[in-house]
């Protein structure tokens, strides 16, 4: 170092040492949006088997004249109101919240900051999409957890296999969903052009697999696909849709560190 | 409704959950120092009532302001960039490279045509060790230049041939940015992990950091989060970015752009302390900058290379003989006189008590006017050559050629002589105003 010569003034708080990793990190910690994807996943996640078991009492209180017959509620309808709410809400707070991470050309002094310094594209790609991912598989993890143990208290035990299984198949469209945005961070420079091509593609993906002859095949497939297992399929019925989108979700990185890194700034 | 055990101990999280989200969301709306799109009341309501806990979640994503803290004001009298004194300053021997290295940056026939404007055929060569000031009018193509050189654009011909690895350039823009919730030691640590230098211990890096920081004059901020930083300070902090990895090429845009005069000056002064160290190219549109630190320079106008090469032979190449006589009493006579001399090519007044007189050669001018002034027996209060100055040769090239004028160089010179005229009464401002606020420092300090 040329300035050792340079008096020095206060010594920082000793802090651990910075890295696009720790980056990301402090991204979701400091700016409080862990709280923002935690909290929509665990209130449903709370609320859901509540509401399945109380639907039938509140309806009874607010009807008028009409006689509404609702059945009996069974135990999977505490993660069927759970996996509904999450699966739109849940989702957009997913996208946004990664969109704002991988859009780091939003700015030009940040990506002034990052591109000339980075050893590569991948070294800033990488942390974002894996940080991201990981928050949005944990956070939806947190609230199958809280949906389960309201379930099991209210209405009855589910089946662990199928909500391991389905549990696997939605962490995997949620990677699916960041791989999204981050290929769209190569299309839009903001972060919210970012967030409307995501939630386009992924709304796009969703009606296109109302079409049988692909539905098996999209990774639009696995999302909801817990309900599914609860009831009829298996497993092995979603192995198509899970090596699509895990095959997706490489070549969607791959074009996200592809055209990012030839982007001007 | 059945409210059994059971049930009581399934709604216990979910109560616990929402009102722990609205209590924090509460405070934290209570002690933020602004809120967006809508007032703390407004929000308060949503808050508590607007579909709990859907109101709570619609603040944090919506409501809260980024801006961690409130903005430092610029620490105006304190050091601002920290030249390190130089008998302490250590030699670098892999800094000092031999004169027939070659140059660190060389481009060939560099184009990149935007439809017209961009660039066109530039040649820049930035010898080893120097530093290049880049110098040119707003379009000149500037940025551009610096943008293909650290490979953030591309040229659509040309090669740029860089002799010291990517790594080894560092990069400061002339309006830096950084995530607001990072601290100002988090932010150099940063810069120094994304270069993928060596692994060092920890003490070194920390050392390292320490030592960019202090050295941009913002040791005693390092553990303030940079989103309430001024725009000063946010340049600094790029300053200190730029300066962490040790860079063998350092390149600054606009680099004093955001800095008040004394930490332009010390930023000038660092900038100058690393000539023959390492090497640093320095665009700015303030040329008294580029010429008091550069020892090359570049201009460029309409994407074109219009000179390159010594600062200094430059300026020499617009040297003409010229004084500025300043006189306590009528001017008219000394001017008649001043016009009756063989050597003398043209007498102008300059304001009510001084005149420009220009020569043949200065020693002719050297030996007339004290004999014409002698003559006239006016009493002289100063008589001073003009010097040409990067700013004078920068407008002889960079003005249009279009001029009525029979010497090309006519309107810029006059033109470098009214800002002449200008600088001198700004320097006497600016003299008063170092005088007053010595004044002030000098009563806070006994206050």
């Amino acid at each position: 170092m040329t300035l050792t010569g340079a008096p020095r003034a206060l010594t920082p708080r000793r802090s651990r040492p910075m890295s696009t990793w720790r980056l990301e990190w402090l991204r979701l910690t400091r700016s409080r949006r862990w709280i923002a994807l935690v909290a929509v996943y665990l209130v449903f996640g709370l609320i859901g088997p509540v509401m399945a078991k109380y639907m039938a009492g509140l309806l009874e209180h607010v009807q008028s004249g009409i006689t509404i017959t609702v059945p009996p509620p069974q135990p999977k309808d505490g993660i069927v109101n759970y996996l509904s709410q999450v699966g739109q809400i849940g989702l957009i707070v997913v996208v946004a919240i990664a969109a704002g991470a991988m859009s780091f050309d939003a700015r030009r002094g940040i990506s002034t900051f990052l591109r000339t310094r980075a050893t590569g594209m991948w070294a800033l790609v990488a942390p974002r999409f894996t940080v991201n991912a990981a928050a949005a598989v944990l956070a939806y993890t947190l609230g199958l957890l809280a949906a389960w143990y309201e379930t099991a208290l209210l209405l009855g035990s589910l089946p662990v296999g199928a909500m391991l299984a389905g549990l696997l198949c939605e962490s995997v469209f949620l990677v699916f969903a960041v791989a999204v945005v981050a290929a769209s961070a190569s299309f839009a420079r903001s972060t919210l052009g970012t967030v409307g091509i995501a939630l386009a593609a992924l709304i796009v993906l969703s009606l296109v697999g109302s079409i049988g002859a692909v539905h098996d095949w999209l990774p639009s497939t696995l999302s909801g696909a817990t309900v599914e297992l609860l009831s009829t399929t298996q497993l092995s019925d979603y192995a198509a849709s899970l090596l699509t989108a895990i095959a997706a979700s490489v070549l969607l990185v791959a074009v996200a560190v592809a055209r990012l890194g030839r982007r001007e700034v | 409704m059945d409210l059994s055990g059971g049930t009581l101990l399934a709604l216990a999280p979910v109560v616990l959950l929402v009102i722990g989200l609205v209590i924090f969301c509460l405070v934290d709306l209570i002690r933020a120092p602004a809120v967006r799109y809508l007032p703390k009341p407004l929000w308060a309501l949503i808050i508590l009532i607007g579909s709990t806990p859907l109101g709570a979640v619609l603040y944090l994503a919506l409501g809260r302001e980024r801006q961690p803290s409130p903005s430092i004001p610029d620490q105006t009298d304190k050091p601002a960039l920290r030249t390190p004194p130089e008998p302490e300053r250590k030699p670098i021997p892999d800094r000092v490279p031999p004169a027939d290295e070659g140059p660190v940056v060389q481009t060939t026939g560099l184009t990149r045509d935007y439809g017209g404007a961009g660039l066109f055929d530039v040649d820049v060569s930035v010898p080893r060790g120097s530093v290049y000031g880049l110098v040119g009018p707003n379009g000149a193509g500037k940025t551009t230049v610096l943008s293909i050189i650290t490979g953030m654009r591309r040229s659509d011909r040309g090669e740029v041939r860089l002799s010291v690895p990517r790594s080894g350039i560092a990069v400061c823009p002339d309006v830096p940015e950084f995530d607001p919730w990072l601290t100002a030691y988090e932010v150099v640590d940063l810069a120094r992990s994304l270069i993928g230098t060596p692994r060092e211990s920890v003490s070194a890096a920390t050392d390292s950091v320490i030592d960019a920081l202090a050295a941009a004059g913002l040791g005693d901020v390092a553990d303030r989060q940079v989103g309430g930083f001024s725009r000063g300070m946010t340049q600094r902090l790029g300053f200190a970015c730029a300066l962490v990895g040790d860079p063998e090429l350092l390149i600054l845009d606009e680099p004093t752009s955001a800095l008040d005069p004394a930490g332009r000056a010390e930023l000038l002064a660092l900038v100058a302390s690393m000539r023959g160290r390492r090497t640093v190219i320095f665009s700015s549109h303030i040329l008294d900058d580029v010429q008091r630190v550069a020892d090359q320079v570049g201009i460029l106008r309409d994407g074109r290379l219009l000179y390159q090469g010594s600062t200094q032979a430059l300026i020499d190449t617009h040297l003409r003989p010229r004084w500025l006589i300043r006189i306590a009493g009528d001017t008219g006579t000394v001017r008649a006189e001043l016009e009756r001399q063989p050597w003398v090519t043209r007498v102008e007044p300059v304001g009510l008590d001084s005149l420009r007189v220009d020569g043949e050669s200065m020693e002719a001018g050297e030996r007339g006017i004290p004999v014409a002034l002698a003559v006239c027996r006016e009493r002289l209060v100063s008589c001073e050559p003009v010097a040409a100055d990067l700013e004078a040769a920068f407008l002889a090239l960079t003005e249009p050629r279009d001029t009525n004028s029979d010497s090309p160089f006519h309107a810029a010179t006059v033109h470098a002589e009214t800002l002449h005229a200008e600088t001198l009464h700004a320097e006497t401002l600016h003299a008063e105003t170092l005088h007053a606020e010595t004044l002030h420092s000098a009563t806070k300090d006994g206050r």
